[in-house]
């Protein structure tokens, strides 16, 4: 529990943490106000209702929750990477063995303190996305009744555990890119570049890609609702029904965890 | 591991290759328990490499390894409970105060009790800058901060990678103090530096690694006796008549003249026996002009090394190469 808890008072006090939930936030905040203040301008063109069920609630929820999962799936790849590869750029890894901490242990530990700060970061992401929805249905004159809506409330504590379940998955592709790496830089470019490079594949290979680590997190938040997801690139990668995508997503999540901490086991540590 | 009674720290037969390039290449090393040892060799001979293998930090090829009296082998991890170490150079996270850098360095491995973190940053001299984030500190504050966390579990045994590197002339005498008084509570303090004037004051003990081998090993005092020369000036016509004189002191073979013309010879012995010398000669009736004295571990550092300057940058000429010194004492342990 020591090495636990130290893991999150690092990653409570490291900027990367704010900065990186600063930008989803901003982000997030900044689209839904500014669609909800020019939606109504919008409305003698095709998208303008399209863009009021931004903040029209209850679809807003699954929205906010689409829009998080998904940016934030990049964000999470980053941040994963960040986190991992710094511990080896930075030496930090190395000080730690020299003291008879067990590697598989300690990276391990380090990336439940991640999952546990992509949840925080989340649930703060997700309320704020809530907030700016309401703030936007205001500006565009759309009504809140549906903010209560007792189906949809009840249904998302579990659409939450799968999209953080989701995002954990592809911060844990970040992290064990950089962990093979063993460098802070290189994690988050092969990361954000395997991220783009999947997107980008769909179009031509989507047979194959929709078993991939990001298609899955994608399609294993479908709902009935919000009927099958598309990835970044438009790409029809999502095939996979969500509960057989969820499997592999924590597929992924294992495979992932279970070769960054062999790596780090087996690993010479120098520099 | 046979013959390891009372050692703090040993390697035998201890190899690794770095592909084709072998860097430890059958070390022996015997660091006795209570003591200083300065571990010394040129760049590339393997002294960086061992303090990784002794800290797990990479795996040896072959041999064994012996901490604290049990062997230490993969997975032994928890003997590194009871050692401290810092490795190359200071590792920490940045964007951390001092105080927090060991606070969640000390998470780590064996337990650490709170006010160990205090009385380290007062050791070191770092309690004014406790708060201040590691990133504004200098490479002397950093290391005093890294000899901080390899103190952290009170170990037994200290290995230490270039000390002294970035610390003022007031910090390394801190440094030399504290070692010191490590050493004479019954810790092992094994220190690999470049500093070998540092070497010369602080270690007990003392190892010269060269090409990924031990060539020298011993008492400090014992190989620096041997190294050890006094030099007196006398008549000319008085050399033979000198050298004759001091043979008590010294065998022939370790009386060497000089200079002949300007009358100096050489005596090879230890350098505080310089009064000795002095006062032979005077009895004898030979009054010196001139005295010198001196024993420099550089010397034996650059005979054993094969002349190699302890920056690996090149050779000395004419010191010769290992085997051509006259140094006889402490274990040689050169192929």
């Amino acid at each position: 529990m020591r090495l636990f808890f130290s893991g999150l008072r690092k990653l409570v006090r490291r900027p990367a943490t704010w900065v990186t939930a600063g930008l989803l936030i901003g982000l997030l905040v900044l689209i839904i106000v500014a669609v909800g203040a020019t939606a109504n301008g919008r409305a003698v063109r095709a998208n303008g209702a399209e863009a009021k069920l931004l903040v029209t609630f209850p679809g807003a929820y699954d929205r906010i929750l689409q829009f998080i999962t998904g940016l934030g799936g990049l964000f999470a790849v980053i941040y994963g990477a960040a986190i991992a590869g710094s511990e080896w750029s930075w030496g930090t890894l190395k000080s730690s063995v020299a003291r008879g901490e067990s590697r598989v242990r300690y990276m391990l530990i380090t990336y439940v303190t991640v999952a546990v700060m992509i949840a925080l970061g989340l649930l703060i992401t997700f309320a704020a996305g809530v907030v700016a929805a309401i703030v936007g249905a205001h500006l565009a004159g759309v009504s809140t009744s549906g903010l209560g809506d007792s189906a949809t409330l009840s249904d998302l504590p579990e659409r939450l555990l799968k999209g953080w379940f989701a995002v954990v998955e592809e911060g844990a592709l970040g992290f064990t890119i950089a962990t093979l790496a063993r460098s802070q830089l290189a994690g988050i470019g092969a990361g954000i570049a395997f991220y783009f490079g999947e997107g980008f594949a769909s179009i031509f290979l989507p047979d194959i890609v929709k078993y991939l680590p990001f298609s899955v997190a994608n399609a294993s938040l479908a709902t009935a609702s919000s009927g099958a997801t598309t990835d970044a690139f438009g790409g029809g990668a999502s095939g996979l029904p969500a509960d057989q995508a969820l499997v592999l997503v924590g597929v992924w999540l294992v495979g992932a965890l279970v070769l960054a901490a062999l790596f780090s086991d087996r690993a010479e540590i120098a520099g | 591991m046979s013959g390891t009674t009372g050692l703090a720290l040993a390697t035998r037969g201890l190899r690794k290759n770095y592909g084709p390039r072998r860097a430890l290449d059958g070390l022996d090393l015997s660091v006795p328990e209570g003591v200083v040892y300065g571990f010394l060799g040129p760049n590339g001979a393997g002294k960086t490499t061992t303090m990784r293998v002794l800290t797990g930090l990479i795996h040896a090829d072959g041999g064994k390894v012996e901490l604290l009296g049990k062997p230490f082998k993969r997975g032994d991890r928890r003997r590194l409970f009871e050692v401290g170490a810092l490795v190359e150079s200071p590792t920490f996270y940045p964007y951390l105060s001092a105080r927090a850098n060991l606070r969640e360095l000390a998470a780590s491995g064996a337990p650490v009790p709170s006010k160990r973190i205090e009385e380290l940053l007062d050791l070191v001299g770092l309690c004014d800058r406790s708060n201040d984030k590691v990133q504004g500190f200098s490479m002397g504050m950093k290391q005093r901060l890294g000899i901080a966390g390899a103190l952290l579990s009170d170990p037994k045994l200290l290995l230490l990678d270039e000390p002294a590197n970035g610390l003022d002339p007031a910090g390394i005498v801190a440094m030399r103090d504290t070692l010191k008084a490590l050493a004479s509570q019954g810790k092992t303090v094994f220190v690999s530096s470049h500093l070998l004037a540092e070497i010369q004051v602080m270690a007990d003990v003392v190892g010269i690694i060269a090409a990924g081998k031990l060539v020298r090993e011993g008492p400090l005092k014992e190989l620096l006796s041997m190294q050890g020369v006094v030099k007196a000036r006398v008549r000319p016509n008085l050399v033979d008549a000198a050298i004759e004189t001091l043979v008590p002191l010294a065998p022939t073979e370790r009386l060497t003249e000089t200079d002949r013309d300007e009358g100096w010879l050489a005596v090879h012995i230890a350098a505080d026996r310089a009064e000795d010398v002095s006062q032979k000669l005077a009895g004898a009736g030979i009054y010196v002009s001139g005295l010198e004295s001196g024993n420099d571990l550089e010397m034996l550092f650059l005979e054993l090394t094969g002349g190699q300057t302890i920056d690996g940058e090149g050779t000395f000429i004419g010191l010769g190469g290992p085997g051509n010194g006259n140094v006889t004492s402490g274990k040689d342990t050169a192929a």
